[in-house]
């Protein structure tokens, strides 16, 4: 063995030459043997598979096991009397300035008896995921400064999209402030 | 076992000791069980080399037409994956070797001897209708009769000869390292589609990829169930964000898991696959909950009044840690499996998440100290270090399923795409680039 180890380092450079033009290169040459990427499967792929080489298409779910659904996002609408308002940086409390905006948006909705949607938004910046939650704390402090308000809560419907619906899509944070925002949308009775 | 101690040579090389880790699994075992090829690769490095040279020429076809070019296709995909698992330095696009005339092969050993090669992988393809075989050989050419250590025979549909590579690659690691390789593995990922986002999965090398929901929504999330059949996600297919499953491989309706008012995100499936761990706002705010896939019980497991969210489970199903921000800005905690025992894992800067690796021994996560740069830490707390950083912003980690590699995302390409790694952070190296932007990215475990 001993012997056999001095044989083959005392050929380094044909080795080196062996391993070096030898060694596949990624990944430029991935491609090459690969098929095309495929996009979307075809739906009317025939024959249901269940190895794992062969990928079916998602089918739409029957609705069924979604208790309580409150009415769906798109019926609800802009409203012009309702302002945005915006949060610093991790943070979901209401800012001083910004309750003024919630009052007038309390005046409001007191006088017009919609349903409204609250949307709680994030920048860009961290993870999906606890964006989602950001958001979801953010739409909630601004349905609980309203229903302290005198906005009867059971109007009043929370939905987060953490970083997912920017309004504006540059990298700074004049953009981010923007973005770090609660939305209304209202619908009739 | 001593080998791996001797003081002869320093194993310096960062690769080195990646691969004496890998080891450290088959050493443990009684040398009996050990197969020959762990010896081979053992004997190597204690040499001072850095990686084993394996050479894989083209396959010898031994009946049938070979009209896709099988005979050295297979040996180049062999090839990547070997090179990919950072353990082989691999040299393919040899002629194929007279495997049937013994005199002529020890001639050709000789050959691949001389230059350096301390193992040979043959492949001897038969093609048959629609079918594929390989019968795989694994020789030794550090021992004077080129010993053959393995051999194995593995059959697939040809139309998935790719994946027949693949397994052949893994078995190769097997043999060496006494645990399967990670090629014949998928990756599922978030890609972006015009203003939605929609599920993919391809290859765990970036082949084959094709887009699994077509919804027109924004799907997020996605992670694979510990068998590989279905992919967990929240989707807001139905205007809200609701947790879903979905069977990649098979027709079969997409399920909801939970569909309730507020938040349903985050899904970690346990390592039995018996339940899932995700977030609910249903209580008020985001919590931590583990849903009982038999029964569609949910257990609450956090009280916090803020936010808890971004569960992972331990691999012992015992532990989960998860983000919170009960200690001011957005820390990392662990528990038990029933919610209790809460104690802070990481101390400084905001960090979400936590993806615990499939071996116990570390926690990856993101951490924002300017940019977001991916970190590592033991569970007790211990071994803090920095796997990435820059350029760009580098988060959302996955595991391979033998704790070794990591995928992640990274913006350094000016948006964000998907790269891979070693655990330690070395060689990072990027995806085939998507189209769109890909982020989310979930390493599936080994496919049955």
């Amino acid at each position: 063995m001993a012997h056999r180890g001095t044989a083959l380092f005392a050929v380094p450079v044909l080795v080196l030459a062996l391993f070096l033009v030898g060694c596949p290169k990624r990944p430029a040459t991935t491609a090459a043997s690969a098929p095309p990427p495929t996009g979307s499967p075809s739906p009317s792929s025939a024959a249901p598979s269940t190895t794992p080489g062969a990928m079916a298409p998602a089918t739409a779910a029957p609705a069924t096991a979604a208790p309580n659904t409150p009415p769906a996002p798109s019926e609800f609408s802009e409203n012009a009397n309702l302002k945005d308002v915006f949060f610093d940086f991790d943070k979901y409390d209401i800012r001083p300035g910004d309750a003024k905006i919630l009052d007038a948006n309390a005046t409001w909705l007191k006088s017009n008896d919609n349903l409204v949607l609250i949307e709680g938004h994030c920048d860009e910046r961290g993870t999906n995921e606890y964006n989602l939650a950001l958001g979801e704390r953010r739409a909630k402090s601004t349905m609980n400064y309203l229903v302290a308000q005198g906005v009867q809560a059971s109007r009043i419907t929370i939905i987060s999209y953490g970083k997912e619906r920017p309004t504006c899509t540059e990298h700074s944070e004049d953009c981010w402030a923007k973005n770090r925002r609660a939305h209304f949308l209202v619908k009739a009775r | 076992m001593h080998r791996l101690t001797h003081p002869g040579r320093p194993l310096g090389a960062l690769v080195v000791l990646v691969v004496v880790a890998v080891l450290a699994g088959a050493l443990s075992s009684p040398p009996a069980a050990r197969s020959q090829a762990a010896d081979v690769l053992l004997n190597v490095l204690a040499t001072g080399a850095k990686k084993l040279n394996i050479v894989v020429p083209n396959f010898t076809v031994m009946a049938g037409s070979d009209t896709a070019g099988l005979s050295k296709s297979l040996p180049q995909v062999i090839a990547r994956d070997l090179t990919f698992s950072a353990l082989f330095s691999v040299v393919s696009d040899v002629p194929p070797v007279p495997a049937g005339d013994p005199n002529a092969l020890r001639a050709a050993f000789a050959n691949f001897a001389s230059a350096g090669a301390h193992a040979g992988l043959l492949g001897l393809l038969t093609l048959r209708g629609d079918r594929a075989e390989v019968e795989m050989r694994l020789h030794d050419l550090t021992s004077p009769e080129y010993r053959l250590i393995a051999t194995k025979k593995i059959d697939l549909p040809a139309t998935q000869a790719r994946r027949l590579a693949h397994k052949i690659s893994d078995e190769v690691v097997l043999q060496f390292t006494g645990e399967a390789g990670v090629a014949d593995t998928k990756i599922a990922y978030v890609g972006r589609v015009g203003t939605n986002k929609e599920l993919h999965v391809m290859d765990y090398d970036g082949a084959g990829t094709a887009r699994v929901t077509s919804n027109n929504s924004i799907n997020l999330s996605p992670v694979w169930s510990p068998d590989t059949r279905s992919i967990a996600f929240t989707s807001y297919m139905r205007g809200y964000p609701y947790l879903y499953r979905m069977f990649p491989f098979e027709h079969r309706p997409v399920q909801v898991l939970a569909g309730f008012l507020g938040i349903n995100t985050s899904p970690a499936f346990s390592p039995d696959g018996q339940s899932l761990a995700l977030t609910l706002s249903r209580d008020g705010n985001p919590e931590v909950y583990v849903l009982n896939l038999t029964t569609g019980a949910f257990r609450r497991l956090t009280t916090y009044s803020g936010i808890d969210t971004e569960p992972t489970w331990s691999p012992t199903g015992r532990e989960i840690a998860f983000v919170s921000e009960r200690a001011g800005g957005a820390q990392i905690f662990v528990m038990d499996a029933e919610g209790a025992n809460v104690r802070r894992l990481t101390q400084s800067g905001f960090n979400t998440q936590p993806r615990w690796s499939p071996k116990g021994d570390t926690i990856v996560y993101t951490s924002r100290q300017g940019n977001f740069d991916l970190w590592a830490i033991s569970p007790d707390g211990s071994n803090l270090r920095r796997l990435t950083a820059g350029p760009g912003n580098n988060e959302s980690a996955s595991w391979a399923p033998n704790g070794r590699h990591l995928v992640f995302q990274s913006n350094r390409p000016g948006s964000y795409q998907l790269f891979t790694m070693l655990a330690d952070g070395s060689e990072q190296q990027p995806l085939p680039r998507t189209s769109g932007e890909a982020t989310s990215a979930s390493w599936s475990p080994r496919l049955p």
